[in-house]
């Protein structure tokens, strides 16, 4: 820094000091006050699941309401951004900031914690039988016993991991920042195959018909062999693809964050349309029956006829709309980043706001 | 605007560096804060001549006959300052200019190499926006290796020695402080006293405080830059044969001129 040039303006050193330090800090990136990621959702039958920096919440999916957060009570050092995972009973296993992994009852209390990890948990945990797979970004795959949340195995990757691994039978995929999609053995974390993109990934990889599909920073969506990892096609975006496609009727509907929405034939892998939304595509599109679901980070919801892109609807909310939109029957579920309402339903027919959630602080 | 013209320019450069470099961003953090500093000479070289000018000014007998003659009517003492300035030729914020034109400067490389380093989500998505789409091979760089010696640049440094188990040692904020400490003492030339004097001190002080806190909390690729920042000062000083050897030796505030 210019220490001796300051000198010279000596009434004004403490006010360049004190902006400088403000810039600095409000850059930094472990500013406590700025989020670092967006909401991650999770849904049951009753109940809608947010992760959003200091709490997870409950809250009903027919009045909106809330019915519990976890932690009770605001506790700055632990914050959560990464969807949970539901069991069959109704529990959640959830990872946070603080590098812990939790399974909490379903009323929230906690009822074991793993806290191995050496880095953020970032993306959410799934479950594969009595085993629940946490993807860190310390490198590291933790499969961890359901029941009592000890460890199992850990494989580690090249560098962080992000996505939530895809189970599928005795297989686990999980792409990674390294630019490397992993097919895993379940039972001991042994590599199965593994294949280098060229470019790194964020996302849960999507499996159909025997073909992997995930989206890449830079390399478009690569479609992989998944008992192989053989790349089968790729198909070239504008831009960064970081959400995972979501696939109906052999037609795969991705965005970028470029802007652009895509439907691809998964059986010819051509284009059948694609639109320009109103900002960055980075959240899983929702796709069901006629209609695909996707969200901006302009704040709009889009209903967009599967087969031709022509449209259905459109919602404009407050907040940035990174996360995956989330279907449940017949509402569709919108959480903001930094809007007035953290999470939104939407009846997924006409678009109409059934109800808002916002916590109280 | 910012983007434009400070930000964007720095994170592709910086990539291209790391690129280059063959995956360093440690190395390239340090080439980098470099080539910015060479660029931004021009500046400091003037700003430092006219800090220089100012202390000789404030030196003379003329300013301190000044100073104790208006010491009880501060209107007046400043009106006599102005008046010796113009007697001089010497204008107060001809130093004023380029410092200011070098802030954003320095801000925008902290920036830039936070923003490559990109350790969130919603950093790694801003990132995104930052590059040149004629450069479409910098995407395939994501995520830069963050680690450096015994570092992960990404996060604040700490190192844990065998014998010292549980216990990380901030060696970048040491040096952070030390280097911060040691270019402040060594380009501080012997002061008149009064405002001027405790106003060293304080920056003697604080400043180097100041980043060491930084430097503890933030990224270690920000101390890097700090680290690397303060000795090219020191070093460049060295060079303009500015360097105070004789203040760096004692601890304390400026020494006080002794008045004939």
């Amino acid at each position: 820094m210019q220490i001796a040039i300051l000198r010279s303006a000596r009434p004004g050193v403490l006010v360049i000091l004190v902006v400088v330090a403000g810039l600095l800090a409000g850059c930094s990136a472990s500013g406590a006050t700025v989020a670092s990621s967006w909401p991650g959702v999770a849904v049951s039958d009753t109940t809608a699941y947010v992760a959003y920096a200091d709490a997870i919440h409950a809250v009903d999916l027919a009045t909106g309401q809330e019915r519990w957060r976890y932690p009770a009570e605001a506790n700055r050092q632990v914050t959560f951004y990464a969807p949970p995972a539901i069991t069959e009973d109704g529990q959640l296993i959830v990872g946070g900031y603080d590098h812990v992994v939790r399974r909490l009852s379903a009323e929230g209390t906690e009822v074991w914690h793993f806290d191995g990890a050496r880095d953020r948990i970032i993306g959410g945990a799934a479950l594969a039988g009595d085993l629940v797979l946490v993807p860190s970004a310390d490198h590291t795959l933790y499969a961890l016993n359901a029941e009592s949340g000890a460890r199992v195995w850990s494989f580690e990757a090249e560098h962080a991991l992000w996505a939530a691994p895809l189970v599928d039978g005795d297989l686990v995929y999980i792409a990674s920042l390294d630019h490397i999609v992993y097919a895993l053995n379940r039972s001991d974390g042994s590599v199965i195959w593994q294949r280098d993109l060229g470019a790194a990934m964020a996302d849960t990889p999507a499996l159909v018909d025997g073909v992997l599909l995930v989206g890449t920073f830079g390399a478009g969506l690569q479609a992989l062999d998944a008992a192989t990892g053989e790349v089968v096609w790729t198909f070239q975006s504008d831009g960064w693809i970081w959400g995972s496609p979501s696939i109906a009727d052999s037609v795969a509907f991705f965005g970028d964050v470029a802007g652009t929405l895509y439907a691809v034939d998964l059986n010819t892998h051509n284009e059948l349309w694609r639109l320009q939304p109103d900002g960055p595509v980075a959240g899983t599109p929702s796709a069901l029956g006629d209609l695909a679901y996707f969200t901006t980070e302009a704040g709009t919801v889009y209903a967009r006829q599967a087969a031709s892109g022509t449209p259905a609807w459109e919602q404009t909310l407050t907040g940035k709309l990174y996360s995956d939109p989330i279907l449940s029957d017949d509402t569709l579920l919108v959480a903001a980043m930094q809007g007035e309402a953290l999470l939104t339903a939407l009846d997924s027919a006409t678009g109409a706001i059934r109800w808002s959630f916002t916590p109280v602080r | 605007m910012w983007n434009t013209l400070i930000l964007d320019p720095m994170v592709n450069s910086l990539l291209l560096i790391y690129d280059f470099l063959g995956d360093n961003f440690g190395v390239a953090i340090i080439v980098f804060t470099i080539i910015v500093r060479l660029i931004t000479l021009p500046l400091t070289w003037q700003s430092q001549r006219s800090t220089l000018k100012m202390q000789e000014l404030q030196q003379s007998k003329k300013w301190q006959d000044i100073q104790k003659k208006h010491k009880d009517d501060k209107q007046k003492l400043q009106e006599e300052q102005l008046k010796l300035y113009r007697e001089v030729g010497f204008n107060p914020l001809s130093g004023c200019l380029p410092t200011l034109i070098q802030f954003p400067v320095i801000i925008g490389l902290y920036q830039a190499i936070i923003r490559s380093l990109a350790a969130t989500p919603v950093q790694l998505l801003d990132l995104s926006r930052h590059f040149y789409p004629f450069l479409p091979g910098l995407a395939s760089l994501v995520p830069l290796h963050s680690r450096f010696l015994w570092m992960d640049l990404a996060q604040p440094e700490r190192l844990f020695l065998p014998f010292l188990p549980g216990f990380g040692i901030p060696v970048l904020t040491i040096l952070v402080v030390i280097t911060s400490w040691l270019s402040t003492k060594l380009m501080t030339p012997p002061s008149a006293g009064g405002q001027g004097a405790q106003m060293s001190q304080m920056m003697g002080i604080y400043m180097p405080l100041l980043l060491g806190y930084f430097a503890y909390t933030y990224a270690s690729g920000l101390a890097l830059y700090f680290v690397v920042s303060n000795v090219l000062q020191i070093v460049q000083s060295a060079a303009m044969g500015k360097i105070n050897w004789r203040q760096a030796l004692s601890f304390g505030g400026p020494r006080p001129v002794k008045k004939s």
